[in-house]
């Protein structure tokens, strides 16, 4: 059985739930917070740290905007509570520029138009990045199915797997001339 | 974000998990991944007052003993089944279902136990919003259910939807469950009360705590499919899972498992069409008509907008491409 819209945990529990330490380190910095157990990793990153790159679309697993690497996996920080990750290695869309210059995958990824509204991109870089980090050179059947977790619905998704097949040195051509113009 | 506030702590091992879930006096619940549990609370249909965290538990890792059991710690993440190489090999209905839950993130925090107890599904049930209204059904303690208004009294037809229990189920696998009393092992079979108000026959505090596949001889076969309409990150449609073994002449049948998932309050054994199909010869006629036969035998409920014949004709015409694709594997091999 389920729980009725009536039913509250407030009456049960005897005390509010005590805010606690939780201990991050998001793209290679330290981060402490004290958050009471309710709170999102998702809500951590954005509201907390202010990296808002991590996007919030559908809060409820579906869409994958809010996709990070925890520990170099793909999670989504939407359904993780930020307790669960307590003394864990969190990466965001932030952590893959350097000093303003964005990655070679982002690179990529403006290059073949694979961003249009640009909500989804930070969650599809990042699950991007998790699949290459291990499969250097995916194919498309494998990008297909290690981006079904992410929705986008601008692109059409072939540009984004054309994306990755160019950053993977597979055979797709850059569409921009270098000085960048079309 | 959830709007309502709860206790958490984290277990550091299985016993002290159950335990606690005794000890503590507010309605608790296990957390594992929280891929099923999380986006329930967030729309209040489950308010635990307090979570025990299952994810600091030291994984073990998943073993073949001699007699060519797997055996899985319950724990283990979706992402590791479905890529390991011991898991393909030796229970490859297992890793195939895996492969299929969900997408690739939330397989990297689901695990195996998690799957099996998830809630049941129903569009009207799992549709709630911040902003919508939305009266409680049977399933949370209201008086009616309202896709279905005709149904009597406390009748749900919620859906149970885990691509892997009908693996199991097909794969004759068992469980080890953790109660107060210590661990008891039983056929998966038994976990499932058919009922969408109370889905699973655990009871408060005890937890799946391993997954046993027995061996596949070199005389079997497997078959799996699930249905979907966009092919991921989908909840399935209609899930077909079978094993059957063959005869020295490798094309009769000498007994054989059928499961079906995702059309009914838990995964169910088609127990008519197993029967006929012990003693047959397999090939394309037969399999048709046991096919046929299981879609007949089959009595899926309507769910998430697919009518009853829809779901039986997707289930006659899957199941036998399943088969078909079984006994050519096995036929191959
Ligand atoms: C967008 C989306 C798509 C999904 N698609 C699918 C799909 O295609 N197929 C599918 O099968 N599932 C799907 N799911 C549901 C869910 O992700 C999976 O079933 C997952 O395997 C649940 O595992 P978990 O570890 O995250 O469970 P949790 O959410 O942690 O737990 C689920 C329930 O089981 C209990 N529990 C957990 N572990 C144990 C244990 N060892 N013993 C006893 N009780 C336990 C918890 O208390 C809770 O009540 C989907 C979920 C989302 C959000
Ligand atoms: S089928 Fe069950 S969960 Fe769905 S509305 Fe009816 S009672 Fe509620
Ligand atoms: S915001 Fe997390 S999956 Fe949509
Ligand atoms: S670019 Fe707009 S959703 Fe993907």
């Amino acid at each position: 059985m389920l729980d009725s819209p009536e039913k509250t945990t407030s009456s049960v529990l005897r005390a509010r739930p005590k805010p606690r330490l939780v201990t991050l380190s998001i793209n290679g910095e330290p981060h402490e917070v004290v958050v009471r157990p309710h709170i999102m990793l998702l809500e951590v990153i954005r509201d907390h740290v202010g990296l808002t790159g991590t996007k919030d679309g559908c809060e409820s697993g579906t869409c994958g905007a809010c996709t990070v690497l925890l520990d170099g996996k793909p999670v989504l920080a939407c359904i993780t509570l930020a307790v669960e990750c307590d003394g864990m290695n969190v990466q965001t869309i932030e952590g893959l520029s350097e000093g303003g210059q964005l990655s070679d995958l982002q690179e990529a990824f403006l290059d073949q138009a694979a961003t249009q509204c640009g909500f989804c991109t930070p969650g599809v870089i990042m699950s991007s990045k998790a699949l290459l980090d291990s499969n250097p050179k995916p194919t498309v059947p494998e990008i297909k199915k290690a981006l079904e977790g992410n929705l986008c619905r601008c692109t059409g998704y072939n540009s984004i797997v054309d994306a990755i097949l160019q950053y993977s040195g597979q055979g797709v051509k850059p569409l921009m001339r270098k000085d960048g113009a079309p | 974000m959830i709007l309502f506030e709860f206790e958490h702590e984290n277990a550091t091992s299985a016993e002290e998990a159950v335990t606690r879930l005794h000890e503590i006096e507010t309605e608790t619940r296990f957390l594992a991944g929280g891929t099923d549990l999380i986006p329930n609370m967030r729309i209040g249909i489950a308010k635990p007052a307090h979570l025990v965290g299952l994810g600091r538990i030291l994984r073990e890792p998943m073993t073949v003993d001699g007699e060519g059991w797997l055996k899985v710690d319950a724990l283990t993440r979706l992402a590791e089944i479905e890529h390991s190489d011991l898991v393909t090999s030796a229970a490859p209905l297992l890793a195939a279902s895996a492969h299929t839950v969900a997408g690739n993130q939330i397989r990297q925090r689901a695990t195996l136990g998690g799957n099996l107890c998830q809630e049941t599904r129903c569009l009207y049930l799992n549709q709630k919003h911040d902003f919508q209204f939305v009266e409680p059904c049977y399933k949370r303690g209201g008086d009616c259910c309202y896709p279905f208004p005709k149904n009597k009294k406390e009748v749900c037809w919620s859906v149970y939807m885990s691509d892997i229990a009908p693996a199991l189920m097909a794969a004759g696998a068992e469980v080890t469950v953790l109660g107060a009393g210590g661990p008891v092992r039983m056929s998966i079979d038994h976990l499932f009360s058919g009922d969408g108000l109370r889905p699973l026959t655990l009871n408060l505090g005890e937890m799946i705590r391993y997954v046993h596949v027995p061996p596949m001889g070199k005389d079997s076969a497997w078959g799996y499919h699930k249905s979907t309409v966009r092919g991921g990150l989908e909840f399935g449609m209609a899930v077909m899972a079978l094993t059957f073994r063959l005869d020295a002449d490798r094309e009769s049948c000498k007994d054989a498992r059928i499961a079906i998932g995702a059309v009914n309050e838990g995964p169910v054994r088609l127990s008519k069409t197993e029967a006929a199909m012990q003693g047959q010869r397999l090939n394309k006629k037969s399999l048709t008509e046991l096919a046929e036969m299981a879609s007949a035998e089959v009595n899926p409920l309507p769910h998430h907008g697919f009518s009853k014949p829809h779901l039986r004709d997707n289930i006659r015409v899957y199941l036998r491409r399943a088969m078909e694709a079984a006994l050519a594997r096995a036929q191959q091999a």
